[in-house]
């Protein structure tokens, strides 16, 4: 089926989305086309509205439509306690957990050295700049658990050593709910290794 | 040697991943007897994936593929012992020697001495042993094993053994040739030095010193231009601490 040229532009836009594929583009421009026009405009402008006006917390890297976002501008939170995670995707997650009350630093990425992504990339002049201003007790490494994200908890942990400001890694273990037969050998191992004791 | 389409059970590492389409990974495997290969694991980036956590460097797997030449499916992984504990800063060097492998060795072309090489040298990271001599003693068998050996035990010139006391010009793809004591120059050795790149036993930090500077210039010698990105991002992250 050949598609005009309009309709081919917009199948090949969505298709930048993750879990759009043809298919799935075509239903969703054909859908906009034949029965939410205006469902369609509306998209057009908040997502024009969205790229314009989100950028990056000059703080923490996470998008703000400020300078600063909401999370750094708030009072409440303990500002002396510093979260390192690589995507905003993360400070999602730890956000919903509601188990921290301090505030993080978003890298956008994590040390991939083969891929040749280095502290650059990662905004490390900004962590720097934080950890030399005096005011952060702790530095949370909340990177994955993953040989590239030990490398960049490794990398930034010897970052706040130099600056003296003690840092601390998030347990690696197993889930909650989660019986230990169905738990992989790896976690299984580290969740033994770096067991605690027991208050009950 | 061809490889056939079906492999299995074959002792393996993996070198690199990254992201390919929705779900999945392209891994970059060394493995013993087919060398380095690159495998598709279909769904290893879902939460659920049967892979759960056995698809990262440096942990020993048993992995089984279908399909030959450019890429092959990835059917099974089983981790055989527990991760080498390369950690912290130590896994920089990890990830050089994995740079190392995937510029100097042909897809398909089988290692198996430079892979027992490989595991000895990620146990040795993984002690207490001097990181600088370990990449050292590992870049030598490098070398050699894909064919550009150095010879690090004779003069190029008179094909004598070489005299520790003797000053040395290290010229690429000849090997040392003798020169006066005054001579001073990047690539200019004690005999001292040079044997002990040879027989990788380094008794103090000068021949280490020296060790660096020779295969320095002759890894990138035979890169030819390509530069090492763990060495780049590994100086960017010295600069920053």
């Amino acid at each position: 089926m050949s598609f005009t040229p309009l309709l081919q532009r917009l199948l090949a836009a969505l298709s930048c989305l993750p879990g759009v594929g043809q298919k799935t583009a075509q239903r969703m421009a054909l859908h906009l086309l034949e029965k939410d026009r205006d469902g369609g405009r509306t998209l057009v402008e908040a997502l024009d509205e969205a790229l314009n006006g989100i950028g990056l917390c000059e703080r923490c890297r996470m998008f703000a439509e400020n300078s600063v976002c909401p999370i750094c501008a708030t009072e409440r939170r303990d500002k002396s306690i510093l979260c390192v995670v690589e995507t905003p995707a993360d400070v999602i997650a730890i956000e919903d957990s509601a188990s921290y009350s301090g505030v993080y630093f978003v890298l956008l990425g994590r040390l991939s050295p083969l891929d040749g992504i280095g502290p650059e990339e990662l905004g490390v002049e900004i962590l720097e700049h934080r950890l030399s201003g005096g005011e952060i007790r702790e530095l949370i490494l909340a990177t994955s658990a993953t040989v590239e994200g030990e490398a960049t908890a490794a990398f930034i942990a010897g970052l706040a050593h130099s600056h003296n400001v003690p840092a601390t890694r998030i347990a690696h273990g197993v889930p909650v709910g989660g019986e230990l037969e169905y738990v992989d050998s790896g976690t299984l191992s580290r969740a033994i290794g770096a067991r605690t004791s027991f208050e009950g | 040697m061809t490889m056939p389409s079906h492999v299995d059970m074959q002792p393996a590492f993996i070198l690199h991943a990254r992201a390919w389409r929705e779900s999945s990974q392209i891994l970059e495997v060394f493995c013993r007897d087919h060398g380095r290969i690159g495998v598709v694991a279909r769904g290893a980036r879902r939460a659920r994936s049967r892979w759960a956590g056995h698809l990262r460097a440096f942990l020993p797997l048993s992995m089984s593929w279908s399909g030959r030449g450019g890429l092959c499916t990835l059917r099974s992984a089983e981790p055989t012992a527990r991760s080498l504990e390369v950690t912290g800063m130590r896994l920089m060097a990890g990830f050089y020697l994995n740079e190392l492998i995937m510029k100097f060795l042909e897809r398909g072309d089988a290692h198996p001495e430079l892979f027992a090489w490989y595991v000895q040298t990620l146990e040795q990271l993984a002690q207490d042993h001097d990181t600088e001599a370990v990449l050292r003693r590992f870049e030598v068998t490098l070398l050699r094993e894909v064919g550009y050996g150095l010879n690090l035990t004779h003069d190029a010139v008179d094909h004598q053994p070489l005299d520790p006391e003797q000053t040395y010009q290290f010229v690429i793809e000849q090997g040392a040739v003798p020169v006066g004591a005054g001579q001073s120059g990047q690539l200019v050795f004690s005999g001292a030095d040079i044997l002990a790149i040879g027989s990788g036993v380094y008794s103090d930090q000068r021949k280490l010193h020296s060790a660096k500077r020779l295969l320095r210039v002759v890894l990138d010698h035979y890169l030819g231009g390509r530069p090492l990105k763990t060495r780049q991002v590994l100086a960017s992250m010295r600069r920053c601490v």
